[in-house]
């Protein structure tokens, strides 16, 4: 089964990742994405911008209106992703738990939805 | 001429014999299931442009032994043992074909192969992978695509596989004794998984996971020849028939999953129940009784009744009575619980399915919810069977089962008649 890890950040977690505790923590990652690749769970993941770039795009009337900044202001934002598919809920937990941004701010474990499916 | 379906089927077929002669003569499980992918997919460039060769084994181990040998020998190299290894690197005369390689081999290798893809220190998953190259002959990216991943992905998957294969010291030989019944019940649970995938795929979306149920029924045919006597192999492979045979009228064009009830029947597949059935009726009456002959024989009054009010229900539910007693498993409670709702009421089957709340495979589960709703519809009390579908449709992570619940609770919302 596939799962999304949802990284979840907040003002400051992204600034303890490029500060002095840093290279830890990105080694950690780096860890974690080789033994994902090497296992064959690595299906996909990415980081992203910071959320000041983001543009919130709605259609009102039919019209579009588009604004600057996330359509929500909250303590936490999404920061990237993962995709893993692997054997069990267990399994996708264990790998969020152990992302270090999980120190600081909280991962969302959602499983992907399939095309596939049986008749009942 | 060979139609290009028919070379696919030679190529396929080919693989698992291919693959055990070069073990046989070179050892190393892992290079030499390498070497033969790779003289599949040189095959599969070649042989339309070229024409088929006369022997297409021979051809096949021939390349195969070759890029074995520049395998080993680039391994070699690497190692900077110059030498030591020069004295090791095999000449190429030692990877020729040996004169016997257009005679049939003594031993089909296929069981043996089998037994060590779905070696127990293995995830399903990467059983699944390895069972596919190297039994089915499939290429990396075919099962990749079959299973929507990157390809990257799962030719890691399957190295992965081969070293803990090699880690757990698993060998090339047919394991004794109980441990070969053993190892065969999880053979027989893969190829059953692998059938399972290629059924549920939405039809048209996707083909390479649909083809996945043809890869199983091929793979379980092979292995049923080989040993006949087998009832479970022999139910397997009848399940696989009979289940399959209802796969044209199963979903709508648009994907829209159709339940058993409302199936057009003259869609269904005669000759896939024909021999389904005969298969199973001739396991029952002479090997000993199993889940999977169990699983085969409901499927086949299934298949036998004209119409969904013709369903020998009785016969149904004392065949599932007898599944819980050989293989109680919550999803086998499931469907008993259907069948004792068609024959005594559908407050006896709510009745049965109360018994799996409590436990925790179960909880919340959406089969759980749809079934109850299913059995709620039946007994008349709409409010809750429409509460039960949605509960269902929020659980389910397949999208045609999300409509298909939504729409039974949209049905109801509706105050259409309930479905039988």
């Amino acid at each position: 089964v596939k799962y999304m890890l949802l990284i979840y950040e907040n003002a400051n977690t992204r600034q303890t990742f490029l500060g002095e505790e840093g290279e830890t923590l990105m080694a950690e990652v780096d860890a974690i994405m080789k033994e994902l690749t090497e296992s064959g769970e690595l299906v996909g993941g990415e980081a992203l911008a910071d959320p000041s770039n983001t543009r919130t795009i709605r259609v009102v009337d039919r019209a579009p209106a588009i604004t600057d900044g996330p359509f929500a202001e909250a303590k936490e934002h999404l920061g990237g992703y993962l995709i893993v598919d692997c054997e069990s809920p267990e399994r996708a937990a264990e790998i969020a738990l152990r992302w270090p941004s999980a120190r600081f701010s909280p991962l969302e474990v959602r499983p992907l939805m399939d095309t596939a499916g049986a008749e009942m | 001429v060979s139609a290009p379906d028919d070379r696919v089927d030679v190529l396929r077929a080919l693989a698992p014999r291919v693959l055990g002669i070069l073990v046989r003569r070179y050892g190393r499980f892992d290079a030499c299931e390498d070497a033969v992918q790779e003289a599949l997919l040189a095959a599969s460039v070649q042989w339309p442009a070229e024409g088929m060769p006369e022997s297409p084994r021979g051809w096949l181990v021939t390349v195969a032994s070759r890029r074995l040998a520049d395998q080993l020998r680039s391994e070699h190299a690497r190692r900077r043992r110059e030498d030591t290894a020069a004295a090791q690197v095999p000449a190429d005369e030692a990877f020729a074909p040996a004169p016997d390689d257009d005679q049939p081999p003594e031993h089909d290798d296929t069981l043996t192969l089998l037994l060590l893809c779905c070696h127990p220190a293995l995830s399903p998953a990467s059983q699944l992978a390895l069972t596919l190259r190297a039994v089915g002959g499939l290429t990396t990216a075919q099962i990749a695509s079959a299973f929507l991943v990157p390809e990257a992905t799962m030719a890691q998957r399957i190295s992965r596989a081969k070293q803990s294969i090699r880690a757990a010291g698993g060998g090339f030989e047919m394991p004794p004794e109980p441990e070969r019944t053993e190892r065969l019940r999880v053979v027989l649970h893969v190829l059953y998984l692998i059938f399972n995938e290629g059924y549920i795929a939405s039809s048209g979306s996707v083909l390479q996971r649909g083809e996945l149920t043809r890869e199983a029924i091929r793979l379980t045919r092979a292995v049923h020849t080989l040993l006949p006597d087998d009832g479970e192999v022999a139910g397997l492979l009848a399940l696989m028939l009979l289940t399959d045979a209802r796969r044209p009228a199963r979903t709508r064009a648009d994907g829209t999953l159709i339940a058993l009830a409302d199936q057009d029947r003259s869609r269904w597949d005669r000759a896939y129940i024909e021999e389904g059935t005969a298969l199973i009726t001739d396991a029952l009456a002479r090997a000993t009784l199993g889940p999977y002959q169990l699983q085969a024989a409901i499927a086949a009054v299934h298949d036998e009744a004209a119409s969904a009010q013709e369903t020998d229900w009785p016969q149904i539910l004392a065949l599932y009575e007898l599944l819980a007693r050989v293989a109680p498993n919550p999803m086998v409670t499931l469907n008993h619980a259907v069948a004792v709702a068609m024959v005594h009421g559908p407050r006896a089957g709510l009745e049965l399915l109360a018994t799996l709340d409590a436990d925790e495979r179960m909880a919340g589960h959406h089969r759980l919810e749809a079934v109850r709703a299913h059995l709620l519809e039946m007994a008349g009390d709409h409010a809750a069977a429409g509460a039960g579908y949605r509960a269902a449709a929020r659980r389910t992570t397949s999208l045609p089962e999300q409509r298909y619940l939504e729409g039974r609770a949209a049905r109801l919302d509706g105050g259409a008649p309930a479905a039988t």
